[in-house]
């Protein structure tokens, strides 16, 4: 901005340019910065820094034996502690060509479409609680409820359920006869209650006028700068690695996207990807094949660098690493799906009012405690390395 | 029960800082304090985000250095009586996250313990705790507050 050429009468003017908020601060529950440029309340740019809780749990892993990985990656994310959990095994079971049996297959993806749910819930909580409507906020905290409980009951736990091991499932997570019946009545229970809380949103005149057409992300915006997840569908872009996964193949949804770029279509597709859900939980509970549901005859070795890509709830997630001969992590890394967001929140907000830019940020889902990480920057010229030209300069141990 | 304590029992507040971790601990305290379901303001304690009213300070997560500054600068504006929670693993002992004995030893981007930074009253262990547990450890450090000369 300081680059901008200055008005004319720049003495006598008093623009105060930029507002500056965080890390700690009643409208992020997480800790991050916000720096709007703003030209009479109008935001111009928008920066985002999300450097405020590093853990350097990259480093960690390094050199663990693959099996105690697990212990630390679920704890990369509390609200996805799912997706890290079984992206983190899908590495090794494709790099190593593991089997997985049917019946932990299915109930990994249980899990994971039951934590897709928490978490589209949290974000009702947040985005209306920006919104100001608190009676939606705590609605949406009570019908997540539900779903800790279904996750407490299969895990044993309401946030880290630890359902995935190489191999598979953890037997204690198996489901039994009972478990199917409950998961099924509260399921049902929930789409009834769920279905008058949505449609009481969406009938709701002032919320949905303060969502419509604000924060507006272009088709051709969400596609250049990488968003990914119900951010990008919701504007249009026709991605998700579901199609891809062959865990997936055996279950019948539909993959939402909408059309509308703004903040209203971003609550509505999370509101639809939420029906989408209820019916894999369903159909996986209903069709669950009988058998073993873990597979112990494997054997860490040597293993050349692998990516596994997962559709994680707020959009693509990566893992990657290489074994070493003992079956020691080498080179872990983990790419989440908010700091591919983080540029289409960027330019969401750009163009609206000051007060909407919350809102805005909030509508994209951003989970900041899993996406701090470490840059190297090329000195001289000024960019960014990428992961492969990283590892091919410094090698595995950095 | 004093005069003063009668007084202060109806103005409790609790506020959340989030200095690491994994987010887990801080969602379960959103749903302690702030949920219909779990409820906190049955023991007349209020949710706020002004540190100048606080009374109860209730951390989660390791300290990444980014956080240690707002901390301690946090915990100084509390006025006195003031009492500190620290919930879920993270804050009393640095979790998984302090020493895994991978090839790096122990993690020296991070500060936890808590009690090393600022003195703790109550610790509720968990990774996550349970709503239930959060209520309690807060609902035990009133009575700090409360008989405070
Ligand atoms: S104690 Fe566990 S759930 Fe809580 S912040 Fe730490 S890792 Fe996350």
């Amino acid at each position: 901005m300081s680059d901008q050429p200055k008005p004319a009468n720049a003495e006598n003017v008093v623009v105060e340019k930029e507002l500056s908020f965080g890390p700690v601060h009643p409208a992020l529950i997480e800790p991050y910065r916000i720096r709007l440029f703003v030209n009479d309340e109008i935001v111009e740019d928008c920066e985002i820094n999300m450097n405020m809780v590093y853990r350097g749990v990259e480093k960690l892993l390094e050199g663990l034996p693959v099996e105690r990985a697990l212990l630390i990656t679920e704890k990369v994310c509390g609200i996805c502690s799912n997706v890290h959990a079984w992206n983190s095994v899908r590495v090794i079971e494709e790099g190593l060509k593991i089997d997985v049996p049917e019946r932990a297959n299915y109930i990994r993806t249980l899990t994971h479409e039951v934590q897709r749910i928490t978490s589209h819930l949290i974000f009702f909580g947040h985005a209306f609680e920006v919104v100001g409507h608190e009676t939606f906020a705590m609605r949406s905290f009570l019908l997540r409820e539900t779903f800790m409980d279904i996750l407490a009951y299969v895990g044993g736990n309401r946030v880290m359920p630890s359902v995935p091991i190489i191999g598979g499932i953890r037997p204690r997570a198996d489901l039994t006869e009972g478990l199917k019946r409950a998961i099924l009545e509260r399921v049902d229970e929930f789409e009834k209650k769920y279905t008058e809380y949505v449609n009481r949103i969406v009938a709701d005149p002032l919320v949905m006028s303060r969502l419509t057409g604000v924060g507006l992300l272009s088709k051709a915006d969400a596609i250049k700068y990488h968003a990914t997840g119900p951010t990008g569908r919701a504007s249009g872009w026709d991605f998700d690695l579901r199609r891809d996964m062959k865990e997936y193949k055996s279950f019948d949804y539909n993959i939402i996207v909408l059309q509308d770029c703004d903040n209203k279509a971003r609550v509505v597709q999370r509101a639809l990807e939420i029906v989408e859900s209820l019916k894999i939980i369903r159909q996986a509970v209903k069709n669950l094949p009988e058998g073993p549901v873990v597979n112990r005859s494997w054997i860490a070795g040597r293993m050349d660098f692998y990516t596994a890509l997962l559709e994680s709830y707020r959009g693509e997630l990566m893992h990657s690493y290489a074994l070493d001969g003992q079956g020691m992590i080498r080179s872990y890394k983990i790419r989440t799906p908010t700091p591919a967001n983080l540029a289409a929140m960027e330019k969401a907000c750009v163009g609206d009012h000051v007060t909407d830019a919350i809102l805005t940020i909030a509508s994209c889902d951003p989970c900041l405690a899993c996406c701090t990480r470490a840059e190297v920057v090329e000195s001289g010229r000024g960019r960014v390395m990428s992961d492969t030209e990283i590892i091919r300069k410094y090698g595995w141990r950095r | 029960m004093t005069l003063k304590a009668t007084a202060r029992r109806n103005a409790i507040h609790a506020m959340l800082f989030y200095s690491g971790g994994c987010n887990g601990c801080d969602i379960e305290a959103v749903n302690a304090l702030l949920s219909p379901r779990y409820d906190v303001e049955q023991y007349k304690v209020l949710w706020t985000w002004n540190p100048r009213e606080a009374d109860v300070l209730v951390v989660s997560g390791i300290i990444a250095w980014q956080m240690l500054e707002p901390l301690k600068k946090f915990y100084a504006i509390i006025p006195e009586p003031k009492a500190v929670v620290a919930i879920g693993s993270c804050p009393i002992n640095g979790n998984v996250y302090k020493n895994m004995v991978g090839d790096i030893g122990v993690n020296e981007e991070i500060f936890a313990p808590l009690e090393s930074i600022i003195p703790v009253d109550v610790k509720v262990p968990g990774c996550p705790p349970r709503p239930e547990d959060i209520i309690a450890g807060v609902v035990k450090a009133l009575p700090k507050i409360l008989e405070a000369p």
